[in-house]
């Protein structure tokens, strides 16, 4: 039985992939969801993933059919099965062939969520789910006039920076602020809706930021220490340093 | 990593318990969280696609600590497989506050080396 805020949370996540993104259209996003998944069964993936260095084995992915973009498939493959390894020089190297700031960040995004929620299914004994009929309509193309490059690869907006015409992605509405901007809450700022598409999944999935600090208090069915212990786990059988 | 191994310490520390951060990276090392290694098996089998260990796993994690349990620790697994792709395809910087207090650690643990890997 999944409790009711992570069962709702899990449900509007994946219907909100569909949606036209600011972006990416919602034929665009699913497209990007299926190549995620199809990402675990690229020969060359596994082989990179398997090797010393991913630079030392060269070919081709092997992707799905379909018209996203060869940036696009490298981006979504690599993101998947070896992101631990991803530097700036190879972030570099897909803006020269023609990949958006913009449309990467909310490419990672995508490839996050599902992620997340397929990770989620297959560990807990459920059965995968389908992908959302995608909806039509065309991407918002909305940046923050004050998103500013210097902190990560991408821009990104400090909540200090946020205008009026900006959503309330730190949720500072009607306070106090829920989101602190910690960096990795800024990393998907650029583009709003996808940084708030991720992290209310990511709040009901773990905690929030108050909880996560409020040792006092036990959140879930499982204790604070047995939360870090399985956050920090998984951050290191992926590399991840953060 | 450094942000969840710091937040296991400070936990830890709220309860006057001490954890062996060595068994976040080893896998093998008591931590001396409660069902602390069930939770690690869960976790390893379930990122390593093993099957035939991620059924006894998720049996262990349920006997032990309950069927909510077992959905909010995968609840978990899943949050942070996504995640550190968020963190790792962006290049967020760990802030230097949280650097300064993980420095004892993140040498001991090795974990500069993750750095060392990226290209």
């Amino acid at each position: 039985m999944i409790r009711d805020n992570l069962a709702t949370a899990q449900a509007q996540a994946w219907e909100r992939l569909a949606a036209p993104g600011t972006w990416w259209t919602g034929a665009e996003r699913i497209a990007i969801a299926a190549e995620t998944r199809h990402a675990g069964n690229c020969a060359l993936c596994t082989q990179r993933a398997a090797a010393l260095s991913p630079l030392a084995v060269a070919g081709a992915h092997d992707r799905l059919a379909g018209s996203l973009p060869e940036a696009a498939i490298e981006a979504i493959h690599r993101i998947r099965t070896d992101s631990g390894r991803l530097g700036e020089t190879w972030f570099r190297r897909l803006r020269e062939a023609g990949m958006s700031e913009e449309a990467y960040v909310e490419l990672v995004s995508v490839v996050a969520v599902v992620t997340a929620i397929d990770t989620f299914r297959h560990a807990a004994g459920l059965q995968q789910l389908p992908l959302p009929t995608p909806i039509d309509g065309a991407p918002a193309r909305y940046r923050p006039r004050n998103a500013r490059p210097g902190l990560c690869w991408v821009a990104t907006l400090a909540p200090e920076d946020v205008t009026l015409d900006d959503p309330d992605l730190y949720r500072e509405h009607p306070g106090p602020r829920e989101r602190y901007g910690a960096n990795i809450q800024r990393a998907l700022s650029l583009v709003p809706h996808s940084m708030m598409h991720w992290w209310d999944l990511l709040e009901a999935m773990y905690q929030t930021s108050r909880e996560m600090r409020d040792f006092a208090c036990e959140y879930r069915a499982v204790t604070h220490a047995q939360i870090e212990l399985l956050a920090a786990r998984v951050s290191a059988l992926n590399r991840c340093e953060y | 990593m450094v942000s969840h191994a710091a937040l296991l310490r400070a936990s830890g520390q709220n309860d006057n318990r001490e954890y062996a951060l060595d068994g976040l990276m080893d896998g093998a090392t008591i931590t001396g969280v409660p069902r602390g290694e069930t939770l690690v098996a869960l976790v390893d089998a379930a990122l390593g696609r093993d099957e035939a260990a991620l059924v006894p796993a998720r049996a262990a994690v349920r006997a032990s600590l309950g069927a909510a349990a077992l959905i909010d620790a995968t609840a978990v697994i899943g949050a942070f497989n996504g995640i550190t792709r968020i963190a790792d395809a962006t290049g967020i910087p760990l802030e230097p506050a949280k650097a300064e207090q993980a420095a004892d650690f993140f040498a001991a643990l090795g974990i500069g080396r993750f750095r060392e890997a990226k290209v």
